[in-house]
């Protein structure tokens, strides 16, 4: 743009005019458009401007600038349209590439209306000639077939077809884009900024990497060095009326604890732990006795070896933080008088055998933060899944939404539990990583647990009377529910009869029995929890259940899953349906919370080669019944499963173990048996279920 | 500038699979007032989704989240609101709202089975057996869910049972089905889905499955009778012994045919008696509601119990599906059969299979044909006339067809196979007449040669299976 044209001066203080444009700004807009028609004669050095401006602007604000040029050729028309009309293919399709898909559809809207004449006006030619718009909108419709035919051909799967063997991992695997066709699309708020990636969808966020996306900074790898000028004064700007465009990211206040991209905060994090460790090795090697300093050793080292073994997620990594900063004060001060035990006490109270948990494995946040702390942190992640990819919202007051009137679209979404996000400017609680739990409670996410001062969990803003919103009744004469005076919900007793004029009468007091009669609702799922003792622990669990499947998601994606066979019927006549979060884990093969389960399926998971002789018994002379065939990946043959060879003949493994149990009452007694038959059987439908898989 | 390498196009830009002109996709805000209904259709290739910014929702009974985002797939469905709501709608779909529902109705229809389970919990009985009939597109299965999900949230475990050939419920079409639900229902993926080998984001059901392999239960009454006699037979077992089951009851959903008199009525009939029906709801249909008090009002069940028979209004929400929309949801059925959703890759595996290694039972189609045509001059062709089932050879004509594997062994009589549940289905993805070899998508990568596998008409063929 700069050929020497006489019109230098124009363009340049249309283009400073142009970095002004941060949104969508009507005033702007049509500021810009009358310096256009003020200045055809110079309209190419305008154009150009414009287009320079369009390719070398950050994606979030390609848009405003693309109504820009939209304005201009529908208001001024000629000569602009020509100029535009030029290189109109690459402007667009460039920026199409680089910003997220609520502003291609606005863009598709706009290419939509270049097809068409100016509205209103007597000009009956379209805004842009088709030989212009036509390569564009051709070009889309192939990308769009060839993102259909990608996922076609990836649903497919057509090595995996060919191959018997080990399915291959997805083709897309190593690019940073998630596979699209295994992903819901994510939300993408109005005015975000452009995300280079589809951001995995909220409910698959966990344990996932979540590099720069989750804090709405722009990416820059595509921009030149004009980019971060105005990046920054876009930064700073208070969120504007018509596109508040992203939190404002807090770490550009000077707090240390805020959040940096995770990498930093990931870095400092371990070398703090490290820092911390040597000083720790250096206390013990002092006070080889003083269990404190060992319990701080071990809680270190375990921290240290989550964080290299696990993403983790932002919050997580704040509390992990704050914890850190505060065992840092703590061992420059002096060593703890009596800290609390860190690691679980290890009779899970559910488990009935008494052996402790194996403490072999990699260390789990539960080993390290105690016992439920997965599920706190599970409610932690679920509720900034809550509003995915946005950095956290800021604490709102529960306003009763259901009557509020219609807010502005892009404020931040009314946020279900009003309980503030521990904040790192809280009062400084006890400097143990236990007291990471503590600050769970007190937050309201966690239940159970000794600590008795919890305090509830929110109720649901429901309004308080549901009559008001009820329709009015066609039938006057009907009984009413009393409005007033009523007595507790519970108490009004269920008077539905299955007759027609029963069935017609409004019982709101009923309805709360499917709503706040039944506790708060999960932020996944929204399945409800009452809030006592009971029903928090179950949600916790539950909470638990939905971070470990998560997890799970992402490694079995990688390890390719199939449909299981259908089950017989009698192993589903003898199934049970547990509460979900623990059928599915049995389902899924084993890590449940409880370790006795776990071995026992590990037990039923004895196998043998289908053998090769034809004479050898194929029923289990125990209980008469066949054995389970099935292909073992690992193996790479077909074997039976819950399997054992005993002389020349085979039995179920766990008919076996019964039979030598009962055979023997002086051996240490099998893990099964202290099951009812009935269990027994359950379990061994379950995982015959699975031994399918 | 490489176009296909566009990240992210194709997610949420809805395209659509035939030559429906690509929409463009916005978001809107629907504020619902108590007591109304959002109804929305989204084309079949097309999504759309949707957060409840506040307040309550639900969707045939099952509470959504709040500010969680649900994905919907070629859908015609319908969110409700008993406190009124804020829904976030991304993408295009066909959609309004209804302030009049039968949804009061519906509602107290649960809370009536509910003092019935309660009842049936205090003595130790057996909660209520309901059968919803009423004519196709009159929302049956619509209610059926609403029920479930009523019930699973105060904690029941309904037995939920299928009849209804032509649509699959937890399995492909063709099957009937019966299921104990104690889970959410997946709003996003019509029941949710049978067990894989991974895990999943909304609990899996258990799924018992018997084929049937025809659409309509009069296309062979002597088929079909049997098989809805064996499902029975297995559903009020795992009632008698599961206590949880047995107070919740059972829902059983049927085929819309059957609601039209004649030879349905005889469907419904045996229905009734096999599964101890206690309770009909008729819906819409006001000739159908006098056509079953007349048949049920002196009826006793086996325990010599009167059956209560209630009419509900249709919804004004049901929309009559084409034949052309059914049969694109079968096919997405089969496909997330073999391939998983969204949310959810499956892998299936192929095998290489001889023809003599495989036993195939096509299911005769219909109850009379074979006695009065039969090729001239084969005699001895009676008594296989009777037959169920007839053994044949795998032709080029089978490709793309779906063959149910059996839990039953090949030297198993007819009769025994027909009763046997099913194991999974596989699809004839080639077959080379001159090599003498199928090629066969499985869900599963074991042997399959040692069951006897059975063709059916339906689900009908599915090209776009595989490329
Ligand atoms: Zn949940
Ligand atoms: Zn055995």
């Amino acid at each position: 743009m700069s050929y020497g044209i006489p019109s230098d001066e124009v363009a340049e203080d249309f283009r400073q005019a142009l970095e002004d444009l941060q949104i969508n700004s009507r005033y702007e807009i049509s500021n810009l458009t009358v310096i256009a028609k003020e200045n055809t004669e110079h309209a190419l050095a305008i154009s150009e401007a414009l287009k320079n401006h369009i390719k070398q602007t950050p994606p979030q604000k390609k848009l405003p600038a693309f109504y820009v040029l939209d304005s201009v050729v529908k208001n001024v028309g000629t000569p602009y349209t020509l100029f535009f009309g030029r290189q109109l293919y690459s402007t667009f399709m460039e920026a199409y590439a680089l910003v997220d898909n609520n502003v291609r559809r606005k863009m598709d809207e706009m290419l939509k209306t270049w097809k068409e004449p100016v509205p209103g006006s007597i000009d009956t030619r379209p805004v842009f000639p088709p030989e212009v718009t036509r390569p564009i909108e051709n070009a889309l419709i192939k990308a769009r077939t060839s993102a259909v035919q990608a996922h076609q051909e990836h649903l497919r799967s057509q090595q995996q077809l060919m191959n018997r063997g080990r399915p291959s991992p997805v083709p897309y695997r190593d690019t940073p884009t998630p596979p699209n066709t295994t992903r819901q699309p994510a939300p993408v708020p109005q005015g975000y900024p452009q995300q280079p990636y589809q951001p995995p969808s909220n409910g698959h966020a966990y344990g996932q990497p979540n590099g720069n996306q989750q804090y709405g900074l722009p990416s820059v790898r595509t921009h030149s060095y004009r980019v971060s000028k105005p990046m920054l004064n876009e930064m700073k700007r208070p969120p504007s009326q018509q596109y508040p465009p992203t939190q404002v990211p807090s770490w550009q206040q000077p707090q240390p604890q805020g959040y940096h991209t995770q990498e930093t905060s990931i870095d400092s994090l371990n070398s703090d732990i490290a820092n911390l460790i040597l000083t720790s090795k250096a206390d013990f090697a002092q006070n080889p006795y003083d269990s404190s300093i060992q319990t701080r050793l071990k809680a270190l080292l375990d921290l240290q070896s989550i964080l290299q073994s696990q993403k983790l997620p932002p919050d997580q990594i704040a509390l992990i933080r704050e914890q850190v900063t505060q065992l840092g004060e703590a061992s420059r001060a002096n060593p703890q008088p009596k800290p609390q035990r860190i690691h679980a006490p290890s009779p899970v109270p559910v488990a009935a055998t008494p052996t402790p948990p194996p403490v072999t494995q990699a260390p789990s946040l539960e080993s390290v933060l105690g016992p439920g702390a997965r599920g706190a942190l599970a409610a932690l992640l679920a509720r900034q899944s809550a509003t995915p990819q946005i950095a956290t919202p800021p604490p709102q007051p529960a306003v009763p939404a259901i009557r509020s009137p219609p807010t502005q679209m892009a404020q931040p979404a009314y946020q279900p539990i009003p309980t503030p996000i521990p904040s790192t400017s809280t009062p400084v609680p006890p400097t143990d990583t236990s007291a990471l739990l503590q600050r769970l409670k007190a937050a309201g996410i966690l239940g159970g647990g000794p600590t008795t001062s919890t305090p509830p969990i929110p109720p649901l803003p429901l309004p308080a009377s549901f009559p008001a919103g009820f329709p009015s009744l066609p039938f006057m004469g009907m009984p009413q529910p009393p409005n007033g005076s009523r007595p507790a919900m519970a108490t009004i007793p269920n008077d539905v009869e299955l007759k027609a004029t029963s069935l017609k009468i409004p019982r709101p007091h009923l309805i709360a029995s499917l709503y706040e009669q039944l506790g708060a609702p999960c932020t996944q799922c929204g399945r409800r929890f009452k809030s006592d003792e009971e029903g928090r622990k179950k949600k916790t669990a539950h909470m638990d259940w939905h971070f470990r499947v998560h997890q799970r998601m992402t490694e079995a994606e990688k390890r390719g899953q199939h449909r299981s066979w259908y089950v017989d019927e009698l192993d589903w006549i003898k199934s049970r349906e547990g509460p979900d979060d623990q059928t599915n884990d049995m389902l899924d093969g084993g890590k449940t919370s409880g370790e006795d389960a776990f071995a026992a399926v590990k037990t039923k998971l004895q196998y043998l080669p289908v053998p090769d002789d034809p004479a050898a018994n194929n029923v289990c002379p125990i209980c008469q019944e066949k054995f389970e065939m099935k292909w073992l990946d690992d193996a790479q043959e077909f074997v039976w499963m819950d399997a054992t060879k005993v002389g020349k003949t085979i039995y179920h493994a766990s008919c076996f173990a019964e039979a030598a149990k009962d055979g023997s009452r002086g051996t240490p007694e099998p893990l099964l048996g202290k099951r009812k038959a009935e269990e027994d059987h359950v379990l061994r439908t379950k995982i015959k279920t699975e031994s399918f898989a | 500038m490489s176009i296909p390498g566009i990240p992210g196009l194709g997610q949420s830009v809805p395209v659509a699979t035939s030559s429906a002109p690509v929409t463009v996709a916005t978001t809107a805000i629907h504020e619902l007032a108590p007591n109304s209904e959002w109804r929305f259709e989204v084309a079949i290739g097309q999504s759309i989704e949707v957060r409840v910014l506040s307040g309550t929702a639900e969707i045939f009974g099952t509470e959504l989240a709040l500010n969680h985002t649900y994905t919907f797939h070629g859908t015609k469905s319908s969110i409700y609101t008993w406190h009124g709501t804020r829904l976030e709608v991304t993408g295009s779909c066909e959609e309004y709202i209804a302030e009049e529902t039968p949804m009061i109705a519906y509602v107290n229809t649960h809370f009536a089975l509910e003092k019935l389970r309660q009842q049936a919990q205090q003595d130790g009985k057996e909660g209520p057996r309901v059968l919803v009939v009423g004519p196709s597109n009159s929302g049956k299965t619509s209610l059926m869910k609403l029920l479930t999900s009523y019930a699973i949230r105060m904690g029941r475990q309904p037995l939920v049972v299928n009849t209804d050939s032509r649509e699959g419920l937890l399995s492909i079409p063709g099957c009937l089905t019966a299921t104990a639900f104690a889970s959410i229902v997946d709003v996003e993926q019509g029941w949710g889905s049978s067990p894989t080998s991974g895990p999943s984001p909304v609990p899996v059901k258990l799924p018992l499955c018997y084929y049937y392999g025809l659409a309509s239960p009069e296309d062979n009454t002597k088929l079909f009778k049997p098989v809805l006699t064996r499902l029975a037979l297995a559903a009020t077992s795992r009632m008698a012994e599961d206590a949880n089951v047995k107070e919740s009851g059972m829902l059983i959903d049927t085929p819309g045919v059957i609601s039209q008199g004649k030879g349905g009525y005889d469907i419904i009939s045996h229905i009734v008696s096999e599964f101890s029906v206690n309770t009909i709801l008729v819906l819409g249909s006001e000739r159908l509601y006098s056509d079953m008090q007349r048949k049920f009002s002196t009826y006793r069940t086996s325990n010599s119990e009167a059956i209560t028979l209630v009419r509900l209004d249709k919804s004004g929400g049901c929309v009559d599906r084409d034949d052309a929309y059914m049969q694109k949801s079968r096919e997405a059925a089969i496909k997330e059969y073999f391939f998983g959703d969204v949310k959810r890759t499956l892998s299936p595996h192929t095998q290489q299979v001889d023809f003599d290694s495989l036993t195939i039972y096509k299911i005769r189609e219909s109850n009379n044909m074979y006695a009065a045509f039969l090729p001239g001059g084969q005699e001895e062709a009676e008594p296989e006339a009777e037959s169920l089932y007839e053994a044949v050879e795998p032709t080029s004509q089978m490709q793309h067809c779906l063959l149910a594997v059996m839990y039953a062994s090949l030297n198993d009589s007819q009769e025994a196979i027909r009763d046997a549940s099913v194991m999974g289905f596989v699809y004839v993805a080639d077959v080379d007449d001159k090599k003498r070899r199928v090629r066969l998508l499985s869900p599963v990568n074991t042997r399959i040669a040692d069951r006897p596998l059975i063709l059916g008409s339906w689900p009908e063929p599915t090209m776009s299976l595989i490329g």
